[in-house]
């Protein structure tokens, strides 16, 4: 049944990326925009011994921002848009549940945003002339975070729907994840415990230092896959109790 | 016909925006709704009607009370409840317009667990009952507001749900699609579909409905058949021609005795309800002050918009009725 729902949240999200291209492309360049901004800033200011290391980290960061920021804002944006449309009641009367759905919604997102991604890594590894390492030890890595990420996109969707007008907080969010995405364990060990700022570290770590499976401790896998079942947790909860608020309060279908 | 919903006195308040101070919207709602009946949900604006319809579909918490569906709790077993309920809560705002009919049908399938292939020929099927079958593969947003409701509806049915419940279906809609969604509404409810239907279009009600509940003020005021509530009300309605006008003194004397109204078109005609057989006497008296020659008295035939007017107006049915 969810896997039926997963397959039509996942259509509906490349259909109306299509649809309103002008959206998806404008998001692109934003990403390669930011991007090419820090790269000739490092280039021409930064000190040239570390340049190469500089790079990499940016790249990789600015991937994981971006990231942050579809999977998380996302879903207060299209909760929001959903109500003003006039069909967040529809979903929030299916027997799936709206949690559920708007779970489908965000891996869909989420999958869609990585393969964007992706392909704009390979862009801008290409305009840098700096290849990162790609190894499959990425994936059980990149798995919790985005689990983790899932939880505070949970939050967000929670607040759009009893608030639906929080598009200030989503701009002040995006500069939060900037800094949980950039800044690295090594400097703020204490971030550890936010949400999946160990899974981007770690990340980091295995596309600019080579580091595989082996070099990760059992300490390193505990933390990971607690702050993802930390923050999903919290998130999952979060958002229900928000949507009997809502349910309580008839906001719902306002907006 | 067994039970299917029952909704039993249930009370919402809304706190207001600004302030402290809460707004009642119902107070004690009550009524059951049968297996395959098609029901009138009625009031004017602000009467509860909407808050009533969520509570049923489980978008509203109510304060009090239950609804239960098919044995289901709404508020406590709400997803089993919701499998038995589909709706058409804004029409063509329930609709996504930058999909095409055909993607719009096949995502709120998905939405309920079900893939384009199980729902497919379902889809094929109900875009040629709604002769929507051209323009499946158009964006919504091009389709013209009786499609786009068409549309709405077609979606709600595809849910496969036993009740359907339609919040103002005919509200914006010219003359011809009004009449085709109407058309399409009678089709439904020949399926052995159980529908709520809540309109002010009351040639809509009178037509469809076999039984309404009327809300005024959070309250339910009137819960009969369609016939009856017709019968009751139509037993008192007179309308008298008259070959002169009335003196101020009879006008005033109508007016202050009974519910009246006076048109003055060709002849003189006096629209009259007497709440007792024996009022007509009364009436023929104070036409008899000036000698006024009466033409005719007729039983008028009562149109189901002027029973409506009357039970939100608090004018009681004689006798033993099921009006509340």
């Amino acid at each position: 049944m969810l896997y039926n729902v997963l397959v039509a949240n996942s259509r509906k999200v490349i259909i109306e990326m299509q649809r309103y291209l002008p959206n998806t492309l404008s998001l692109v360049a934003t990403f390669y925009i930011i991007f090419l901004a820090m790269f000739f800033g490092i280039s021409i200011i930064g000190d040239p011994a570390t340049a190469e290391a500089n790079i990499q980290f940016v790249i990789i960061s600015n991937a994981f921002w971006f990231l942050a920021i579809m999977a998380m804002t996302s879903m207060g944006w299209e909760v929001t848009t959903e109500a003003t449309r006039g069909t967040l009641e529809q979903l929030a009367m299916s027997p799936v549940g709206l949690s559920a759905i708007l779970l489908m919604r965000m891996v869909a997102n989420i999958a869609t945003q990585l393969v964007i991604i992706a392909a704009m890594l390979v862009l801008v590894m290409w305009t840098a002339g700096q290849w990162l390492n790609f190894d499959l030890a990425m994936v059980p890595i990149l798995l919790p975070t985005l689990i983790s990420m899932i939880g505070i996109g949970y939050v967000v969707a929670g607040l759009s729907i009893i608030f639906k007008q929080i598009q200030a907080l989503l701009q002040i969010m995006q500069f939060v994840f900037l800094g949980m995405t950039f800044v690295p364990l090594s400097v703020l060990p204490w971030l550890e415990l936010a949400p999946f700022v160990k899974g981007v570290d770690l990340t980091r770590q295995v596309m600019t230092q080579g580091l595989g499976l082996g070099g990760l401790g059992p300490l390193d896998w505990l933390s990971l896959l607690l702050n993802a079942a930390v923050y999903f947790t919290l998130g999952l909860v979060f958002f229900r109790w928000c949507e009997r608020v809502a349910r309580r309060q008839g906001l719902l279908g306002q907006y | 016909m067994s039970q299917l919903i029952a909704v039993r006195d249930i009370a919402k308040s809304y706190r207001q925006r600004q302030g402290s101070q809460t707004v009642k919207a119902l107070g004690g709602v009550s009524f059951s709704v049968q297996r395959g009946e098609v029901l009138g949900l009625l009031g004017p604006n602000g009467a509860g009607k909407t808050t009533t319809i969520k509570a049923i579909c489980g978008l509203v918490m109510p304060d009090s009370g239950t609804v239960t569906i098919n044995g289901f709790d709404v508020q406590r077993q709400r997803l089993e409840a919701l499998r038995s309920i589909s709706a058409v809560l804004e029409g063509n705002r329930n609709l996504y317009w930058r999909l095409t009919a055909r993607e719009n049908l096949e995502y709120f399938a998905g939405n309920r667990g079900a893939s384009r292939r199980q729902v497919r020929a379902q889809i094929d099927e109900l875009l040629r009952q709604f002769r929507l079958a051209d323009k499946g593969n158009e964006l919504v947003n091009h389709l013209s507001r009786g499609m786009q409701q068409k549309l709405a509806i077609a979606v709600a049915l595809l849910a496969g749900s036993e009740i359907i419940l339609l919040d103002e279906p005919t509200l914006g809609l010219d003359v011809e699609s009004g009449y085709e969604v109407r058309q399409l509404l009678r089709d439904i409810q020949t399926q052995g579909r159980t529908l709520i239907i809540s309109s002010h279009d009351m040639p809509v009600v009178q037509d469809l409905c076999q039984r309404v509940v009327i809300i005024s003020g959070g309250r339910v005021v009137a819960d009969d058949q369609v016939s009856n509530l017709l019968k009751l009300f139509a037993t008192r309605a007179y309308q008298v021609t008259l070959g002169a006008p009335l003196s101020s003194a009879q006008l005033s004397r109508l007016q202050a005795r009974f519910t009246a109204s006076v048109d003055h078109p060709a002849k003189t005609v006096v629209r009259v309800n007497l709440e007792h057989g024996e009022d007509i006497y009364e009436l023929i008296e104070i036409l008899r002050l000036e000698r006024t020659p009466v033409e005719a008295i007729d039983r008028t035939t009562i149109n189901f918009e002027q029973v409506f007017l009357q039970v939100i107006n608090g004018a009681k049915p004689p006798e033993e009725t099921h009006a509340l």
